[in-house]
């Protein structure tokens, strides 16, 4: 297949090694034979999304976020039914955030008149978020429905996330989770995952990794070939911090 | 009466924390349990220069210690690096006289970036120096501009701002603050035209988000940035390195004062100016600078000399979680030309605290290694699996690089193998796993 995968604001929304979500997802799709275009968006820049195969969005500061935003809400309308139609997508980190309802940023400069800024999202699932003045940092040990395997990764944002209907991770032993320590995580809904874990949490869980080239070719109508190669660099370092996360679960 | 019983805590605290060896935070978090106000009771001397910023603070304030001192000023400082506010008053009252009067002509202060407005909430910096704000220890400090967000409030209207003029982020300190000196570097023989690195922090203007250009760069985004719309820009600097040759290890301060670089790193040159700057500020002549400067070789063992077999090694110590760190060192082993060998290690993510956080490998630019003269790259400590995941990514031939996850067996596997020199790259908080298996030098 000849697969076009979209990066969206790789400039402004590249925090924490972001980027490497879409460069092992590419490397993977190759690794299967397909020729894997990447095109990257950047604010104001045109965009095809309709003819894509897979969209990302990675994580950015709040004030990145906010820029992303206000260009990403052309995209909103277009978006959505693409979802629908089961586009498969990923929007990492607080790049989340920006797929609910709205986002009310309590934390603003000193001094500020206003107690909270309101940003309405494009709305795509009902959730909200409300970004506190304090960061949520910690290592994540969690479960999905997706596959059996632990996911790992590591929280870091500002943001708490009320009324994601379906998480990614449904639940969490440890760390941060949309709305507190040990809530479920993530939004997964159709072929959109989302997760506010840090970084490249495809590098970091191969076997979502798997799940997200699943549902590239689920969306082409395509079977997903049952012999696929293998990373053991990724899988080796999957082991050594599911097996460390899941110690410091056991204390 | 609280004054006098916190100094008293304080000092005998100091006093015993030293004979175990141990202790310089304690005794200052005593006191301020006696006394909480004690840092606005005490009475300081007239330059208290402050240093902060993601790199380079211990440096820099090793330096502008030398320099004053051999000015004829009396210096006390944070030597041991406790830079919180704890550390603070520990230097402060374990260095004043029973009365509370700070027995220095200076008080310098390595500060930790995300606590200086809880360490200046008493008292604050006559001369603040930042020397930088990139990506480091995200963990910990989520993004630069959260960083940016936590200085902010420890900068006083009557302290002298000493900033980075080549850096985006860090220069915004200086919006609506009038006290303010620059130091930077012009174009010059390590510049090159446009950003670099993996990742583009400096791609949008920090005030307004439009597209930043850059005339030229130094490393990463550090250099002569514009935004296309707000006119934030690179200002005039007042302390400038104006020539750089890393050939033969000199940079020119200000058109005619030479420096001989005892480390020849983008980021030593940074340091200096920064200290350079800052003495400058408190009337040291550049020439006293300057004859301390060259040549000067830090003692906080960032970067030592060993052997191991018949390799003459040098450790990098660069601090994970800061992907501008390891660029640098990797930069400095991509110059070398010189036939070498590198090891990277990454067995605790931080000394600090437990993690297996590994996203800021993927901010680094290990592609730099991809040189002819790099001839192998062993990777090794329990996050091997995930450094090598990092270097598939690289052009580096899988040939030229292998993993050995035990550090003691790549120890022993280099210690056996080649003569080529070695570079270690790694951090304070697994160096010496590596450097209790070799042959130090002096």
């Amino acid at each position: 297949m000849e697969l076009r995968l979209i990066h969206l604001y790789p400039d402004l929304m590249s925090l924490y090694g972001s980027y490497a979500n879409l460069s092992i997802l590419k490397r993977y799709l190759e690794g299967l034979g397909n020729t894997v275009q990447v095109e990257a968006v950047a604010p104001g820049g045109e965009a095809d999304l309709s003819g894509a195969d897979f969209l990302f969005m990675g994580a950015g500061t709040e004030r990145a976020q906010k820029a992303a935003l206000a260009d990403f809400l052309r995209f909103g309308p277009t978006l959505k039914d693409l979802a629908k139609a089961g586009m498969p997508m990923l929007f990492a980190g607080n790049a989340m955030e920006l797929l609910g309802a709205s986002i009310t940023c309590r934390r603003l400069p000193a001094g500020s008149p206003q107690r909270e800024v309101f940003y309405e999202c494009i709305g795509l699932a009902g959730f909200t978020t409300v970004q506190e003045p304090r960061r949520l940092t910690g290592d994540v040990y969690g479960h999905t429905e997706l596959y059996p395997e632990a996911v790992v990764g590591f929280m870091n944002k500002c943001g708490v996330i009320f009324g994601v209907e379906t998480p990614l991770l449904s639940s969490v032993e440890m760390g941060w989770g949309n709305e507190g320590q040990g809530s479920p995580e993530g939004f997964h809904w159709k072929n959109v995952f989302a997760s506010e874990l840090t970084g490249p949490i495809l590098v970091k869980n191969p076997r979502l990794l798997e799940a997200a080239a699943a549902a590239v070719y689920g969306y082409r109508g395509e079977t997903f070939p049952p012999e696929r190669p293998r990373d053991t660099w990724a899988e080796q370092g999957f082991a050594v911090t599911a097996e460390q996360l899941r110690l410091r679960c056991e204390k | 009466m609280r004054k006098f019983l916190a100094i008293a805590v304080c000092k005998l605290a100091r006093f015993v924390g030293k004979l175990v060896g141990k202790g310089s935070s304690m005794p200052g978090k005593f006191a301020l349990k006696v006394c909480p106000d004690i840092l606005a009771r005490v009475q300081l001397p007239e330059h208290i220069i402050a240093v902060t910023g993601s790199n380079g603070k211990t440096s820099t304030v090793e330096m502008i210690a030398a320099i004053l001192r051999a000015g004829g000023k009396t210096v006390v400082y944070n030597e041991e690096g406790s830079n919180q506010i704890e550390g603070v008053a520990t230097l402060v009252l374990s260095h004043s006289t029973m009365g509370g009067r700070v027995k220095a002509d200076v008080l310098l202060i390595e500060s930790d970036e995300r606590y200086a407005a809880k360490s200046f909430q008493y008292f604050h910096p006559t001369e603040f120096v930042v020397t930088n704000l990139y990506r480091d220890q995200l963990t910990r400090n989520g993004h630069p501009e959260w960083v940016y967000d936590a200085i902010l409030p420890a900068i006083h209207p009557e302290t002298g701002l000493i900033l980075n003029a080549d850096d985006p982020l860090s220069s915004c300190f200086a919006q609506g603050h009038e006290k303010v000196k620059w130091f930077g570097l012009d174009r010059c023989a390590v510049s090159s035209d446009a950003p670099t690195g993996v990742y583009h922090d400096g791609a949008f203007c920090p005030l307004c988000h439009a597209p930043m250009e850059y005339d030229y760069v130094h490393y990463n985004h550090i250099g002569a940035y514009r935004c296309t719309q707000c006119g934030h820009r690179k200002p005039r600097t007042d302390y400038t390195v104006t020539a750089v040759d890393l050939d033969k290890g000199i940079v020119t301060l200000d058109g005619g004062i030479a420096v001989t670089l005892a480390f020849r790193s983008i980021y030593n040159i940074y340091n200096i100016l920064a200290a350079y700057a800052a003495c400058r500020e408190c009337g040291i002549s550049g020439e006293t600078a300057a004859g301390v400067l060259s040549g000067y070789l830090l003692k906080n063992g960032r970067m030592q000399t060993f052997r191991l077999g018949a390799h003459h090694g040098t450790l990098l110590t660069s601090k994970h979680e800061n992907s501008v760190a390891y660029d640098t060192n990797l930069r400095y082993i991509a110059l070398t030309n010189k036939d070498c060998a590198v090891l990277v290690i990454v067995d605790a993510v931080s000394r600090k605290y437990f993690t297996s956080e590994t996203s800021w490998l993927w901010d680094i630019d290990f592609g730099q290694l991809d040189v002819p003269h790099v001839k192998r790259v062993l990777l090794s400590g329990r996050y091997s699996g995930d450094l090598a995941e990092r270097f598939s990514f690289t052009a580096l031939p899988p040939d030229r690089w292998s993993v050995q996850p035990d550090i003691a067996a790549a120890a022993e596997e280099l210690r056996s193998t080649g003569n080529e020199d070695l570079y270690v790259v790694t951090c304070f908080s697994d160096r010496d796993k590596l450097l209790s298996r070799v042959e130090k030098e002096a």
